[in-house]
């Protein structure tokens, strides 16, 4: 099932990145090429011999609705930038500026330093004595396309690198409690949690034999699922995993245990709110505790019944690595 | 109830600091030879780190492509009428999808619908529930059966989906529950 999620996930992203880009091209939503009307106005004086001069730039809301048809309003007025080069005069944004779509597009798609709006200054003249009065001028922009297509391959090769630095980051929490791990398991801290919730765990995994330590760090998981705790969770996770491998007779197939541990992870009982919805919220999560509770305790029932029933499906009980084992 | 919630919140302070001390503090105890012990643990974490990184690479590049490509909205818009008979605000469906995919997406999707209809809003009351009572799916497949090198991962994809989309309905439903609207 996940080879058909993941080449969907691929080949669906192409396809609508494409479809986008095309209907983007059609609408001609960028208005490529074409001249949008702006008023510059120059609070600290125009110098023509200065290579840069400080403007404020306005965008007249109705003008730019009809220039673009679009829905979203640009501010009041940006401060910005009049550079004078060789091809030209040419107007740039300041970076950060909150710009409406799709200049806010845009400005991500051109080729400048800091993603900051700039564009080519056309049918502009010199103001007058008073150069705080706005004048007139027309700002063309590059032409943008395929900005879906670009996005995809940008986005792919980044979170190729984001994966192998979540990854790479694990390591030091990893050894703390993997180091922890071992001496509990030396001490027997495992061995008196197993027959501590083996009453409880048991009907969940019964391939599982009563005594394996599987049971305690499949516990010491939940507990710190139910506090909140994604980082000591994590390594107690991939402990049971490794515990459960053990009794794995296949190198590369799931067991039944291991697709019922992930199920209860996924549906993640929680007691005390996770910490990054704490930071997002503030206290008012505090009162979010109990409808929480109960999603999680209902969501986890509807995990275990789900992943009892589809493990009676004649398919997935036909790839069971235990089956030939057991008879 | 507040009682109750303090307590929990007491306790989940507590739970690391006991099994750093109480750990080693048992072990020690029981004559283990604490720190050559660890030591031999920890060494597993560099592994295991690595081990991941091609699960978690597959998993990440394909869901941060399909974000990408502007298929969410048509997603949105091809389902919102299939929910709206389950009572499932079609406001909340980027959410229901993201939740499974990405927790950094959800997380900045949860601060986007603050932002949008205010802290108060019964939207997102049923947004940080869903947040709250869901895991990201997709990652947790990737590091736990990454660890262990399982390729093949049977009906974990459709127990763990179907985890997600009973968490969604429900989170929707049980703030109905206690907060009307």
């Amino acid at each position: 099932m996940l080879n058909y999620i993941w080449a969907g996930l691929i080949v669906s992203s192409l396809l609508f990145a494409v479809g986008n880009d095309v209907r983007d091209l059609r609408n001609d939503r960028y208005r490529n090429d074409q001249a949008l009307p702006v008023e510059v106005s120059f609070p600290q004086g125009y110098d023509d011999t200065a290579r840069r001069v400080p403007v404020r730039i306005r965008i007249d809301p109705a003008q730019y609705a009809r220039f673009y048809g679009a829905d979203e309003a640009p501010q009041e007025s940006y401060s910005g930038a009049l550079i004078t080069t060789e091809e030209g005069a040419q107007l740039r944004f300041d970076a950060g500026a909150s710009l409406p779509e799709p200049l806010a597009t845009i400005a991500t798609v051109s080729r400048s330093n800091d993603d900051e709006l700039q564009g080519a200054l056309v049918a502009f003249a010199p103001p007058g004595p008073n150069p705080v009065l706005a004048v007139p001028a027309s700002l063309r922009f590059e032409p943008v396309r395929f900005v879906k297509l670009n996005a995809i391959s940008g986005a792919a090769l980044d979170f190729a690198q984001t994966a192998a630095e979540i990854a790479i980051s694990l390591i030091g929490v990893l050894s703390l409690f993997l180091g922890m791990l071992k001496i509990a398991e030396a001490s027997g801290v495992i061995y008196s949690l197993v027959k501590l919730v083996r009453p409880v765990l048991r009907p969940l995994f019964p391939e599982v034999p009563p005594d394996h330590p599987a049971f305690g760090m499949i516990a010491l998981n939940i507990t710190a699922n139910m506090f909140g705790l994604g980082n000591a969770a994590t390594p107690f996770g991939i402990k049971a995993m490794q515990e459960l491998q053990k009794l794995n007779p296949s190198d590369d197939t799931a067991t039944n245990p291991m697709v019922m541990f992930l199920a209860i992870n996924t549906a993640s009982v929680q007691l005390v709110p996770p910490v990054l919805l704490l930071a997002l919220m503030g206290l008012q999560v505090n009162q979010l505790i109990f409808p929480i509770i109960l999603t999680t305790f209902l969501g986890l029932l509807v995990a275990i019944v789900a992943t009892k029933l589809y493990g009676r499906l004649p398919s997935v009980r036909a790839s069971d690595p235990e089956r030939g084992a057991a008879s | 109830m507040n009682a109750f919630r303090d307590t929990l919140a007491l306790l989940s302070v507590f739970v690391v600091p006991a099994i750093l001390v109480g750990f080693p503090l048992y072990g020690l105890v029981k004559g283990v030879p604490v720190y050559e012990t660890f030591v031999e643990g920890a060494k597993e974490g560099f592994g295991v780190a690595v081990r991941i990184i091609p699960y978690l690479v597959a998993i990440l590049f394909a869901i941060a492509m399909f974000r990408a490509s502007g298929a969410m909205d048509s997603l949105v818009a091809f389902l919102a009428p299939v929910l709206a008979p389950l009572g499932f605000p079609g406001e909340l469906l980027p959410m229901a999808i993201i939740r499974p995919l990405t927790g950094s997406g959800s997380a900045g999707l949860v601060v986007d619908m603050i932002n949008r209809y205010g802290e108060d809003s019964i939207l997102v009351k049923m947004a940080a529930v869903m947040f709250g009572s869901s895991e990201t799916t997709f990652y947790v497949i990737a590091v736990y059966f990454g660890a262990i090198n399982i390729k093949r991962t049977r009906h974990a994809i459709a127990a763990g989906l179907t985890a997600d989309v009973a968490a969604a309905l429900l989170s929707v439903w049980i703030v109905r529950l206690f907060y009307g609207g």
